[in-house]
């Protein structure tokens, strides 16, 4: 009998019990005493032998993905008893509030940010160095990963990040639209272009009838989307900076043949449409035919129920070169050293990394292990197939703490080209006017 | 110092602290900044002198959206003076007046990012409403925001249908304070409706016409959350205002703090100006 039950006993005692029951007699200091020892052997027995660590994680994942996220941590929270306080927040804000935190001393234990941004905080001193000779102790070894991604995670020969999984481009097709406009092949499958004429004489075909465009590129506001300009000027063999990440390559010959079809395509062609059209509800709605956009939109087709196919993004241009963003974990610096928090943090991005395959498959995104690739789950899914068939053709942002600012003056220069504000070759003669001033 | 002196400075010291710590001292702070090259991250920085001011004079989507700024605060202050008066002449009596007075405010309730989105969608050019009815009344679609040369309007529709709700009650607010001897007296006299507006209602209000705009041109010449919500400054730089530049400045083109305290005093001596004139402007006529 516990202390705990000797005390019941004994409120029992003077509430009084049923005749022929026994009663026990306990004084009031052995009540307290034993009530007193409850509590501790209680306590005792719920206590872990050591207090696990609360970590802070912050991250941009405010789509559907971070619901999927909040229940894989929920997950790792009743494995590892580690808890993790999440600050999730749209990535642009999350980025100015890292950059301006971190120095302060009030930035996060972990946090996931894209590969491009990287650079910059690095070279701002933001992050810590992750040596290789931890990474490979926690379980991290280049090899297991895809290079394009391993390699994003460095910066001047240094690594400051480990990457989760690649949010890329992919062409989307609805199979209604192409098969109104006779697009469909014999098995009923949308036929796919194998090149830039060919994708627009379909887009053609299909912008033929009322209120429905062809092709888009982007999102939401095409005309401003940099990801898809930039997707085309890799295809094209041009970058936004040279080689040396100097000078600006915008206004190169082969980024001006870019910005010349991206003017042309609610211009002259009339295939695409309005800069500032919301492109996945037009899709979901039936106006339009073949949309390169980001993978993270295929659950949110299928939650909607549109019939559609998913292929690698085409050759439009020199090369088949397929636009993409590695997610990566970074240990932004604290003032001061927590062992216990930073041990937290390598905790769980190796569980997420060990159970990266429930990630791919529920938000979307194809791992940047090659761990979860041959997963029958994930090789089962037509969309997770195709998007690895396009692995070999990723390209992630140049190296350079300045990419994330030039991207940002190219989203109105490519819009001014888009609406026709401007010709290509002078508005791509001003960006790169624009990139090169910006300060070292 | 006498003793009720030093408790009054004793009262107005917490508010004194305050107002010093998170008003005085940024803007101190961003005033030196502007004569730095200071980047958010570098721990270090330089005195650059008047190069900041120098390099506005160059920068020419500084200008653009200088420019910007100025023609949206311009266009936009006549329906924001007329069309909250004319509801407010409107709904000043009547039956349902209390219920559309609620109707009619309950937009300025809303947060600018609500009602950007909920504009976004009915502007869209593909599945929006505004096309869809255009294109049912055998009308041409528009991209309103897309295009440079409605995008501006239609930034300036969506404030005035947001703002809207709270000039209407300073109005109303107004016509309260008219004495209605005033009326009975003209309507004696033969004046109509138009006469007594134009002879009693307008000049008596002009104390809260002057409100309205002063009120309205320093919010306008800080324009960013509509902007930024329905446009991006977009089409290319068409809709582009000096809070947005300097924003992106600050906290999205490599953080250029410097640079961007810059633009922010430029800023604050286009609005002290353009206040004190309006002060001048007030002066003297704030009685009836």
């Amino acid at each position: 009998m516990s202390g705990h039950d000797n005390g019941v006993a004994g409120v029992n005692r003077s509430a009084g019990a049923a005749p022929g029951t026994r009663r026990a007699r306990v004084s009031r200091r052995a009540f307290v005493a034993g009530a007193g020892a409850a509590s501790v052997a209680a306590w005792a027995r719920r206590a872990p032998a050591q207090p696990k660590a609360t970590i802070t994680y912050w991250n941009g994942l405010t789509g559907a993905d971070g619901k999927v996220m909040d229940e894989l941590i929920d997950q790792f929270t009743r494995d590892s008893g580690i808890r993790i306080e999440q600050q999730r927040l749209p990535w642009a804000d999350l980025y100015a509030k890292l950059q301006v935190a971190v120095p302060a001393g009030e930035g996060p234990d972990l946090a996931l940010i894209h590969t491009v941004e990287v650079p910059h905080f690095a070279s701002d001193g933001v992050l810590e160095v992750i040596d290789d000779a931890t990474a490979a102790a926690k379980g991290f070894r280049g090899e297991d990963y895809l290079p394009a991604t391993w390699q994003g995670g460095t910066f001047q020969g240094k690594r400051y990040s480990l990457p989760l999984d690649v949010p890329q481009h992919i062409l989307y097709m609805n199979v209604k639209v192409m098969k109104d406009a006779g697009l469909t092949g014999s098995d009923g499958r949308p036929r796919v272009p194998a090149s830039r004429d060919e994708l627009v004489t379909m887009a053609k075909r299909i912008a033929t009838k009322a209120d429905t465009f062809g092709f888009a590129i982007g999102t939401v506001a095409p005309g401003r989307y940099t990801w898809g300009f930039h997707n085309l000027l890799w295809q094209n063999g041009a970058n936004v900076y040279g080689p040396d990440l100097k000078k600006a390559g915008v206004a190169e010959p082969a980024a001006l043949e870019v910005a010349e079809f991206w003017a042309a395509l609610d211009g002259q062609l009339k295939i695409a449409p309005p800069a500032n059209a919301n492109c996945r509800d037009a899709f979901i709605a039936g106006k339009l035919g073949m949309w390169i956009a980001g993978s993270w939109n295929f659950t949110g087709l299928r939650e909607a129920k549109v019939e559609f196919v998913a292929v690698p993004v085409p050759r439009l241009f020199k090369q088949a070169v397929v636009w993409a963003m590695p997610h990566q974990y970074t240990f932004p610096k604290a003032k001061a050293a927590d062992r216990a928090k930073r041990d937290a943090a390598w905790a769980h991005v190796r569980w997420m990394t060990e159970h990266v395959a429930e990630w791919t498959l529920k938000a979307g995104q194809v791992s940047a292990s090659r761990k979860a690739h041959s997963d029958p789950r994930v090789t089962a899914d037509p969309v997770l197939r195709a998007l690895l068939a396009q692995a070999p053709n990723w390209q992630v942002g140049q190296p350079t703490p300045k990419w994330v600012a030039a991207e940002n003056l190219t989203r109105p220069a490519i819009e001014a080209v888009y609406t026709g504000q401007k010709p290509a070759k002078a508005a791509m003669e001003d960006l790169a006017r624009q990139i090169n001033a910006l300060p070292d | 110092m006498s003793r009720q002196t030093r408790v009054a400075w004793g009262f107005l010291a917490p508010g004194l602290l305050l107002f010093a710590v998170y008003r005085l001292y940024p803007l101190l702070e961003g005033l030196r900044l502007s004569f730095t090259n200071a980047r958010l991250g570098r721990p270090t920085q330089q005195w650059i002198g008047l190069a900041n001011y120098a390099r506005l004079l160059d920068d020419t989507r500084f200008q653009v959206s200088l420019w910007n700024t100025g023609f949206y605060t311009v266009a936009s202050t006549l329906p924001i003076l007329a069309v909250p008066l004319a509801l407010a002449l409107m709904l000043n009596r009547g039956r349902l007046r209390t219920l559309l007075r609620s109707v009619f405010f309950f937009p300025f309730t809303l947060s600018v990012v609500t009602v950007g989105l909920a504009w976004l969608w009915l502007l869209d050019p593909v599945v929006g409403p505004f096309n869809y009815y255009l294109r049912a009344l055998g009308a041409p679609a528009r991209s309103w925001l897309a295009d440079p040369h409605t995008a501006m309007g239609a930034i300036i529709c969506t404030t005035v249908w947001w703002v809207t709700g709270y000039y209407l009650m300073v109005y109303l607010a107004g016509l309260q304070e008219i004495p209605r001897e005033l009326y009975e007296a003209a309507a004696l006299d033969g004046a109509s409706g138009g006469r007594a507006f134009w002879a009693i209602t307008l000049p008596l209000l002009r104390p809260v016409l002057l409100f309205v705009v002063v009120t309205h041109v320093i919010g306008s010449f800080q324009l960013f959350g509509q902007v930024f919500v329905l446009t991006g400054g977009g089409p290319g730089d068409a809709t582009r205002t000096v809070v947005q530049h300097l924003y992106e400045t600050a906290f999205q083109n490599f953080f250029q703090f410097g640079a961007a305290s810059a633009m922010a005093w430029v800023l604050f001596a286009v609005i002290l100006a353009f206040s004190l004139l309006q002060f001048r402007l007030l002066r003297g006529h704030t009685e009836y």
